[in-house]
């Protein structure tokens, strides 16, 4: 199974302008889950590759992770009232622009950033310091790197 | 014969420092081996069970300075367990009643508790240095007592241990009157740090060359503290997130400059990339980089700071940085002598950051390399040909590829002939780590030409007892053999016992060794401890019928002169 495909295709599907049926979206979400290895206990090893458990607990934490030569940075993304979050590349994505076109298809409502506006939903996120921050302020790729997780708002909030 | 007086030749063995030379002193004459003894002050003992702190102190009186080691080198990477021992406390027990003047103390793989620290903090009023490198067992309290009592604490250097961070003060439990630190590395702690305690330890050492900061000491700290300690020499950047327009970075972009004497970085836990630019003014003067923990780092940052690192001499890095990453390498930094990189992802998924190409042009582009441990998704024999006559030099050669049978990737053959190559053309070749798929060929190269050989690591290697045979025939200065998951058993084990009298330990796991082959090798050589390790079930290896044959999880033998130890765990039983 190739991974990156899998991921692609899924990211390419909510780039459409044709909406993702609910059930095709989560049938990728499981596909792009499933790492191919040659030995299938290869992720539970905790004594191959030879490295300190130091070195392999700071590579588990990372949130960058390679394939190929592309990079992938998955969050999560809450919709405010609704328990299940989704699972984002934020990698394919070029900008805020596409970001917030991609999640109003994937959450099927108008998403902003920065004005607060009674009827759209606001985006926000989660920084590396844990505070809860406005979406759009600062340049795409310092966000990329503070980013830990999203959370879209409700409009009446503001 | 001796024409001189004896201290006169006393003063001819202080020029003797490396532990090697001076044994070899000693067994000169009767007479040297007296006068060598009361003047040795540095003693390096290898494997803390193959003597014990009585028969060391009987031997060496004057003793200042020790280095001890405990569990094998596979203990690293989660194979042998915990409790398997490696005390600390019994050698601090004993050399605290002898009152030995304990100056130094350098532990590796050892359990230290805070008991034993403390106990070592109050037994030795010159005791200055304390280095520990993969030890266990102890708190953030053990450290208190340290910085507490030791009044000429010179060196409190913490290297990849476990310590359970208490996030207690141990850092204000330095007196006042504390102002002798050169070495301060805590970079392994992962709770908070006091920083006021902090900055003000700093700004009272003026001779600290050496400071190594864990997660917890933010931007603004380092810089603030980067002022109090222009005179720095070794640096370790703990976590590095900031805001590059924050008046905090401006400060530490303005501190940097003034730290001419800088040489080493280290750290970068949790970094924002774009700010590693603070640190290029004093790159020119770096001659070791680690930025193996960087993991948020992409490759085109790691090699924009690399680019201003000509004199660098030690490089150990993730392969993020790829094969065009590890080519700037090879055209920028002309010192270098150790590369280490190591894999970013766990997971292998058909990811192949760095190849025998970046191998290759390394070994191309630095002609004083001598050390490298290599992690990699691929390897060719052709790649390992190229290596070894562009490097004949090397010292220590460790490669891993990540799938561990892998062949050849071009060819479909084993890499025997590519290892064979390293070893014929280094011919100072000491430490040597295999990888990929391997028949009994390379050890029968390896047996032929590495005659320098004292550590080897095997792994998923080999066919028949032979290529073990091949390796304890041929390889005369053997000290280390540490094997695993290979297909080696009893005959290979038991064809020359007298050979592990010259060696210091081997290990072997998930081999074909079996109990009765393991019995009778501790029936031949009483002066051997055979150690087998059965976590799983402690006493099914008795009970069953066909005991004999049963293979043995883990082996691990020593030789020892003083005979069994008293302190191992139920599931370390010893033969």
């Amino acid at each position: 199974m190739d991974v990156s495909n899998s991921c692609s295709s899924f990211s390419s599907s909510s780039v459409d302008s044709t909406k993702p049926s609910p059930s095709e979206s989560s049938v990728n979400l499981s596909l792009s889950l499933t790492f191919p290895s040659t030995s299938p206990q290869r992720e539970a090893r905790q004594d191959w590759p030879p490295i300190t458990s130091r070195l392999r607990d700071t590579l588990k934490g990372r949130r960058l992770i390679r394939r190929g030569n592309d990079t992938s940075l998955f969050v999560k993304v809450y919709m405010e009232g609704v328990p299940i979050g989704r699972k984002l590349d934020l990698c394919a994505f070029s900008g805020y622009e596409s970001l917030l076109e991609n999640l109003s298809h994937m959450f099927d409502t108008s998403i902003i950033c920065g004005n607060r506006d009674r009827k759209h939903h606001v985006l926000t996120y989660e920084d590396k310091d844990g505070d809860w921050m406005m979406v759009g302020d600062i340049p795409w790729d310092m966000f990329l790197e503070t980013v830990r997780r999203l959370k879209i708002t409700r409009p009446e909030r503001y | 014969m001796n024409y001189f007086p004896d201290e006169v030749i006393e003063h001819v063995f202080d020029f003797v420092t490396s532990h090697k030379d001076r044994n070899a002193i000693s067994l000169v004459c009767k007479s040297w081996y007296k006068i060598e003894r009361y003047s040795r002050q540095k003693v390096f003992i290898g494997n803390c069970y193959a003597i014990n702190p009585e028969r060391l102190l009987r031997r060496f009186p004057c003793l200042k300075s020790l280095t001890l080691k405990g569990k094998p080198h596979f203990a690293d990477f989660n194979l042998v367990p915990h409790e398997w021992g490696g005390f600390l406390l019994p050698w601090i027990e004993a050399l605290a009643r002898s009152r030995v003047g304990l100056e130094e103390l350098r532990l590796k793989r050892m359990v230290v508790t805070d008991e034993s620290l403390e106990l070592l903090s109050r037994s030795f009023v010159n005791f200055k240095s304390l280095v520990l490198v993969s030890c266990e067992g102890f708190t953030t309290d053990g450290l208190a007592s340290i910085a507490a009592n030791c009044r000429h604490l010179r060196d409190l250097d913490l290297q990849e241990n476990e310590i359970d961070d208490h996030r207690g003060q141990w850092l204000s439990c330095f007196p006042d009157t504390c102002t002798t630190l050169v070495t301060l590395n805590f970079a392994c702690l992962e709770g908070e740090t006091n920083l006021v305690a902090l900055e003000r330890l700093v700004a009272r050492s003026p001779n600290l060359k050496s400071l190594k900061l864990n997660r917890a000491v933010p931007l603004d700290a380092l810089a603030r503290l980067m002022v109090c300690a222009p005179q720095i020499v070794d640096l370790g950047v703990g976590s590095y997130e900031n805001d590059p327009d924050s008046e905090s970075y401006l400060k530490l972009k303005a501190a940097i400059k003034k730290c001419t004497s800088l040489r080493s970085l280290s750290g970068f836990l949790e970094a924002a990339p774009h700010c590693l630019s603070a640190f290029h003014p004093i790159c020119h003067n770096l001659t070791s980089l680690n930025l193996s923990y960087a993991a948020e780092i992409h490759g085109s940052h790691l090699i924009k700071l690399i680019q201003h690192c000509k004199k660098l001499q030690r490089l150990w890095i993730l392969d993020s940085i790829g094969d065009k990453g590890l080519e700037v390498v090879a055209s920028t930094c002309k010192e270098l002598q150790e590369l280490r990189v190591f894999p970013s992802d766990l997971l292998g998924g058909g990811n192949t950051a760095v190849t025998e190409e970046g191998l290759v042009a390394i070994s191309a582009g630095c002609p004083k390399l001598h050390s490298i441990l290599y992690f990699c998704q691929q390897m060719t024999n052709a790649a390992l040909v190229t290596v070894a006559k562009n490097c004949p030099n090397f010292i220590r050669f460790r490669l891993c590829i990540l799938d561990p049978t892998k062949p050849d990737h071009v060819t479909s053959q084993p890499l025997d002939e590519g290892f064979g190559a390293i070893v014929k053309a280094c011919k100072s070749l000491r430490r040597l780590s295999l990888s990929g798929l391997l028949t009994d060929q390379v050890f029968l190269y390896i047996g032929m030409y590495a005659n320098q050989l004292e550590m080897l690591s095997i792994a998923f290697a080999g066919d028949t007892d032979k290529g073990m045979l091949y390796v304890l025939n041929g390889c005369k200065k053997m000290k280390k053999l540490e094997i695993r998951d290979s297909p080696f058993g009893d005959t290979a084990l038991l064809a020359d016992v007298s050979k592990y009298k010259t060696m210091r330990s081997l290990w072997m796991s998930s081999c074909e060794v079996t109990l009765s082959g393991c019995k009778r090798l501790a029936q031949k050589a009483p002066w051997l401890n055979v150690e087998i390790i059965n976590e799983n079930d402690n006493n099914r290896m008795e009970e069953n019928g066909h005991e004999g044959r049963q293979k043995v999880d883990k082996l691990y033998l020593y030789r020892t002169v003083v005979g069994t130890r008293m302190d191992a765990p139920p599931f370390v039983w010893i033969l």
